[in-house]
């Protein structure tokens, strides 16, 4: 059974396959030796399986039928050396070829993962986050499962193939001839198997996927499910889907189930027509007892590796269209680069929007004509309905995008200009939720700045008041968090992203204000650390509460792509606009809510 | 391990016949293997050496004859083997996913989803993996057997030596396939740890890049593509070990023959013919060797499988019918707890204690309380998701406990905190207690909760696919069809537990008309936070350390209970929420 399949529309034609296969002979250079040092084994070691069988034959013809017992005796040392040969080889061949394609597949998962980092956000914006990994994960394990398992025998069996042929035609070319009869039905046969049991092989793991999303949603939805007294409507439902599954597994087996005759019986066949015709020769004197044993032995050495290679062929294929699109993806130019006569930003400076117009790709502008003079150290918040193009305001201002016109300058300094780690260590973005990686609380905080000490951290910590809360933690700065028991809750994660802003210590902050509300404990620690963080630097929130828009020295109201409304919260209440309603309706929904 | 043999003996003996059958049609493709090196060997000895053609011709026939019986059985050698492997496994699925359907909600409260599916998944796939050997087993060992037999007559001492080196290649694969299986194992293990890093990188992106953190990343990443390089090679050093030992073993076997036999022959002891079937069968012999050697790993392990399943399968349901159930009067919804107590599974703390409540039939009444107070377990009770303790929840005089389970539940309709949707249409979730309520049905209930409007305002309307792989619906959306998935099922007993924390205070006012209109004539708790939710029910229960402290109307607690104000004020947290929603415009919408 093959555990790969391809589907139609992403296999490879044969320019496509040529020129992954150049790129990939490429990236294997440095393991050469490894590489050739694999392929001169494997041919070894075909040649010795191939000698076997012939040695026998010279020991009947010579030395049994002969009555010569020193050539019988030669033909059982060589058999012996023969042997040992073949697993050296073996041995060593394995060894080979998994050190060239491991170390192929470790260079391939850094280089991708490389890529993918310097890859910026509008990438992020239009791929899925699940087919990313994926290009990591499945596209990578399949081509490990053809270097583990795969390789090595395909170029055996290729090798066993061309040698039986060139052997057998050696020692009895009528015989082979003869032998080969049914090649033509099995070579239609195999391609005919190579193609169903891909096909059928696709649809059990559509339906593995069915079945296990209709079982998962059975047990995270049993307490529905038992509510509603639902409990045999839903094992009907599962029962029919677990049948499906069932139903293509068995389609697949049914396709080896007559392919397999078709190879053993073409096998068999042969044996037959070796004997009749062979017999006939040794009676006619144009062939010997030991080439017809010959033919019988090696014959098995024709038809397995041809099974063999027609249930390799899926994996091949889907392997190949992996790589495809491994290198695809190597190929994705990096759209926010550095320049190459990049600077670093100052210290200080004023963060300024010049006639800032922005779109997605080739979509409409969501952003246009955008003037904005941040002075240092001013506050601003800015508020308006989702999708008006606030947070990509936010985000242009810390270059995670670039303008389509227009320009933001830092000090003076178009961010285009400047040296990327310096923008990001001048200019932080502060997500909304608190992520957090698998690692301590002190990683998760270095995220901030990796080259900082842990007295570094803990200074960070400290500035936010917050050392000492999580020096109680567990194993204190030392906690794993992301691991079950452990995890820490929504309010201190936040914490742990504010004094990552706080190691990094920007000019510059660019926060996005959490929509849900937070434990009320926490909740209190993040807003007083929020009042640490933000002292001394610029900041742009992007403001989900009234509170905090009252608070700012000026609010911004950004609505259908422009900056409606600037001013201070009092102004622009004043001002009876925009803004204005927004106030009125906070007023009016508090007290409807009682 | 021995009740998972047990389970495994039990699924087999109901498909015994299949079994037989599978091995039957291995033994058969065994005789016609077999036969083939004997016939060759007699054409060889009757026919090729004394140059008798048609001799020659007679055992060309046959061995054709035999090709076509070997061709038969071997495709129905493999389906049948299949088949049954394949039936064992989504037989014991079937009965998994059922019995799951069938546990009690405290069974469900100690297992996680995944621990769950890699039973019904992962473990049922080991089942299968062994189950397939089965009929090729009872073939293989007669395979040996008849081999061995047909040798021995021919030359004894030759068949220890053609033989002898063989069954090292049992053991070798026995022991190379448990030796392989943890260091598989351990690639699996550093594979999963290395995607970890890839997706946890790939959803903080923001943070990664706002950081500047590449580096950091990229270093995690290389160690965890080092580590997986590691173990991959430890795994590539068992196979260079076992594999070609495995590959070499036979040839001793066949050198055996050629140095013994071939001096028999010559010395007239051996047949030429005989010589060649002996390696014939020789090579016949390794794969069966083989597969022996495997299923010893193999059944190891898809015992170990079945131990797992047989754990869940031998877990009784807590919660079942009464033998004798009682039948609900045709109409009422009058609830009462009758000094109950309550502790969950494993928890000795007492949740409810002497908890004493009557709820008449269609009053409505509130159940506030602090976190953990015990609220929404009293409510859980009242549907019998747990048995209490100690006392007695009567649904119209009746003990629960004495109602048939889909009485109980059609009567009392529960909208959890948790909004749980399934992967269908928006139609069908809503419809989720009756499949074959009118499409007018399925609208009458959305528009009670409040939904209709915004139902009718996606693409595909009702007939929007939702959950997992579906159009992703906000929190409050979700709460609203979870409340008119209750409303259509048209319970005598209706509980929100929380159900609209999600909606947005100026929605919310909405529901809450259209929630009078069902709650009339209908017996209501509601378990809630916001002092305009709570004000819907007549009647206001405070609930505190498992009893209940006080009882009266909302503005009556107001004016007389310190507890009561001090458990409203602590949610402040939702104010808070209601001011940012106000903000932002309604759930995306900006307000006029």
């Amino acid at each position: 059974m093959p555990m790969s399949a391809v589907d139609e529309d992403s296999k490879l034609d044969r320019r496509e396959a040529a020129q992954v296969l150049r790129r990939a002979a490429r990236m294997l250079r440095p393991y050469k030796r490894d590489v050739v040092g694999a392929g001169v084994l494997v041919t070894i070691s075909t040649l010795a399986v191939l000698a076997g069988p012939f040695l026998l034959k010279v020991g009947i013809d010579r030395g049994i039928t002969g009555g010569n017992e020193a050539v019988l005796d030669l033909a059982v040392a060589a058999f012996v050396v023969v042997a040992v040969i073949a697993y050296v080889a073996s041995r060593v061949q394995i060894l080979m070829i998994s050190r060239s394609g491991e170390g192929f597949l470790r260079d391939l998962r850094n280089r991708v993962f490389d890529h993918l980092l310097r890859l910026s956000m509008p990438f992020y914006d239009r791929e899925k986050a699940g087919v990313v990994v994926s290009r990591m994960t499945s596209d990578v394990d399949s081509l490990q499962e053809l270097i583990q398992q795969g390789l090595l025998q395909m170029l055996a069996s290729i090798l066993l193939i061309v040698g039986s042929v060139i052997v057998l035609g050696i020692v009895c070319w009528q015989l082979l001839l003869v032998c080969l009869i049914p090649v033509p039905f099995v070579v239609v046969a195999s391609i005919k198997f190579q193609r169903d049991s891909n096909e059928a092989y696709l649809t059990v793991r559509d339906r593995i996927g069915l079945t296990l999303s209709s079982l998962q949603e059975g047990i995270s939805g049993v307490r529905v499910i038992q509510a509603y007294g639902r409990e045999d409507v839903e094992i009907g439902r599962f029962e029919s889907r677990n049948n499906s599954l069932y139903r293509a597994h068995m389609k697949s087996v049914f396709v080896q189930a007559w392919y397999l005759p078709v190879i053993e019986g073409a096998a068999v066949g042969c044996t037959a027509l070796v004997v009749a015709l062979g017999g006939k020769m040794v009676v006619d004197g144009t062939a010997t007892v030991g080439t017809v044993a010959f033919f019988v032995l090696t014959l098995s050495n024709l038809f397995e590796p041809l099974q063999q290679l027609s249930q390799l062929f899926n994996t091949v294929q889907s392997s190949g269209a992996a790589l495809q699109k491994l290198f695809e993806l190597l190929d994705t130019p990096v759209e926010l680069e550095e320049r190459p006569d990049a600077v670093p930003l100052p210290d200080h400076g004023e963060l300024r929007v010049e006639g800032l117009t922005f779109s997605y790709g080739s979509g409409p502008p969501v952003l246009t004509d955008v003037d904005l003079v941040l002075p240092i150290g001013e506050k601003l918040a800015l508020v308006g309905p989702t999708g008006a193009g606030k947070s990509t305001l936010a985000k242009l201002m810390a270059r995670l995008y670039d303008p389509t016109a227009g320009r933001v300058t830092f000090g003076g300094i178009d961010l285009r200009d400047a040296e990327l780690t310096s923008l990001r260590t001048q200019i932080t973005v502060v997500p909304q939720e608190g992520y957090l990686f698998h690692g301590t609380i002190r990683d998760n905080v270095r995220i901030g700045r990796p080259d900082a000490t842990d007295e570094e951290v803990e200074a960070a910590l400290e500035s936010l008041g917050l050392l000492v809360r999580f020096s109680s933690q567990a194993d204190g700065l030392d906690t794993e968090v992301h691991e079950r028991g452990s995890s820490l809750s929504a309010g201190e994660r936040q914490l742990v992203s504010l004094a990552r802003a706080a190691l990094a210590d920007p000019a510059v902050l660019v926060l996005d204000e959490a929509t849900s509300s937070l434990d009320p404990g926490t909740e209190v620690l993040v807003e007083r650390a929020l009042e640490r963080l933000v002292q001394g630097r610029t900041v742009i929130v992007i403001a989900h509460r009234l509170s905090t828009a009252e608070r700012s020295d000026r609010v911004g109201v950004v609505a259908d792509g422009r900056l409606a409304e600037l001013g201070t919260h009092a102004e622009l209440v004043g001002r009876g606009g925009r803004y204005a309603q927004l106030y009125d309706s906070w007023v009016h929904g508090l007290a409807a809510s009682g | 391990m021995s009740d998972g043999w047990r389970l495994i003996r039990q699924q087999l003996g109901t498909q015994r016949w299949g079994i037989a059958f599978g091995a039957v049609v291995a033994l058969a493709w065994t005789a016609a293997k077999v036969s083939v090196p004997a016939l060759v060997a007699l054409a060889i000895d009757e026919g090729i050496e004394p140059k008798d053609e048609a001799q020659i011709m007679h055992y060309a026939r046959l061995i054709a004859l035999a090709g076509v019986f070997v061709a038969t059985f071997t495709g129905l050698r493999r389906y049948s083997a299949f088949r049954e492997a394949r039936k064992t496994e989504a037989v014991l699925r079937d009965r998994l996913f059922a019995h799951l359907q069938r546990l009690h909600f405290a069974f469900h409260d100690g297992q996680q989803t995944g621990q769950l599916m890699s039973r019904a998944n992962n473990d049922l796939q080991q089942i299968q993996n062994a189950v397939v050997l089965v009929p090729l087993t009872i073939a293989n060992l007669a395979t040996v057997a008849a081999v061995v037999v047909i040798l021995a007559r021919v030359d004894p001492v030759l068949t220890v030596l053609a033989l002898g080196s063989l069954p090292a290649v049992n053991v070798l694969a026995r022991k190379f396939a448990t030796k392989l299986q943890p260091t598989m194992a351990a690639v699996q293990q550093e594979s999963a740890e290395l995607s970890a890093v890839v997706e946890e990188t790939v959803a903080g992106i923001r943070v990664v890049k706002g950081f500047a953190a590449e580096g950091t990343q990229t270093a995690r990443l290389s160690a965890e593509a080092d580590d997986l390089y590691e173990v991959s090679m430890e795994a590539a050093k068992i196979r260079s070990v076992y594999w070609p030992a495995l590959e070499v073993i036979p040839s001793i076997g066949l050198i055996m023959v050629l140095a013994y036999g071939g001096h028999q022959v010559i010395n007239g002891q051996l047949a030429l013919g005989d010589l060649v079937a002996f390696n014939a069968y020789v090579v016949l012999l390794v794969w069966p060797l083989r597969m022996l050697g495997w299923i010893v790993a193999m059944s190891q392990r898809a015992a170990a499988s079945a131990q797992r399943v047989h754990e869940i399968l031998a877990t009784e349901p807590l919660v079942v019918d009464p033998p004798h159930p009682r039948v609900l009067p045709a109409a009422g919804g009058d609830v009462r707890f009758d000094a109950v107590t309550f502790h969950y599974l494993g928890n000795s703390h007492l949740v409810l204690d002497g908890f004493d409540l009557h709820i008449a039939a269609g009053e409505s009444v509130a159940l506030v309380g602090a976190t953990a107070s015990g609220k929404s377990t009293a409510a859980k009770l009242i549907s019998r998701f747990y048995d209490v303790t100690a006392g007695a929840v009567l649904l119209d005089g009746i003990d629960v406990r004495e109602l048939a389970l889909g009485q109980l539940r059609s009567a009392v309709g529960l909208v959890f905190e948790e909004t749980f949707l399934f992967s269908d249409t928006i139609a069908a979730n809503i419809a989720f207690a009756d499949a074959d309520a009118s499409i007018d049905d399925i609208e009458r209930a959305a528009k009670l909760a409040g939904a209709h409007q915004f139902i009718t305002e996606l693409s595909h309307g009702y007939d929007t696919e939702i959950g997992e792989r579906g159009f992703s619906l906000s929190g409050g959306q979700r709460q609203r069809i979870a409340i008119a998935r209750a409303i259509l099922a048209d319970p005598r007993v209706l509980i929100l537990d929380d159900a609209t924390s999600a909606v947005d205070p100026t929605k919310e006012h909405e529901i809450r008309d259209a929630l009078g209109e069902v709650m009339r004539d209908r017996t209501t708790v509601v378990i809630a936070h916001r002092p305009a939710t709570i004000a819907l029910a007549e009647r206001v229960v405070l609930i505190g350390d498992g009893r209940v402290v006080a009882d009266g109307t909302h503005e009556g607690l107001l004016r007389t209970s310190e507890e009561y104000r001090e458990v409203l004020a602590s949610a402040a947290a939702d104010e808070e929420q209601a001011r940012h929603a106000a903000l932002e415009g309604s759930e995306g919408v900006v307000a006029p």
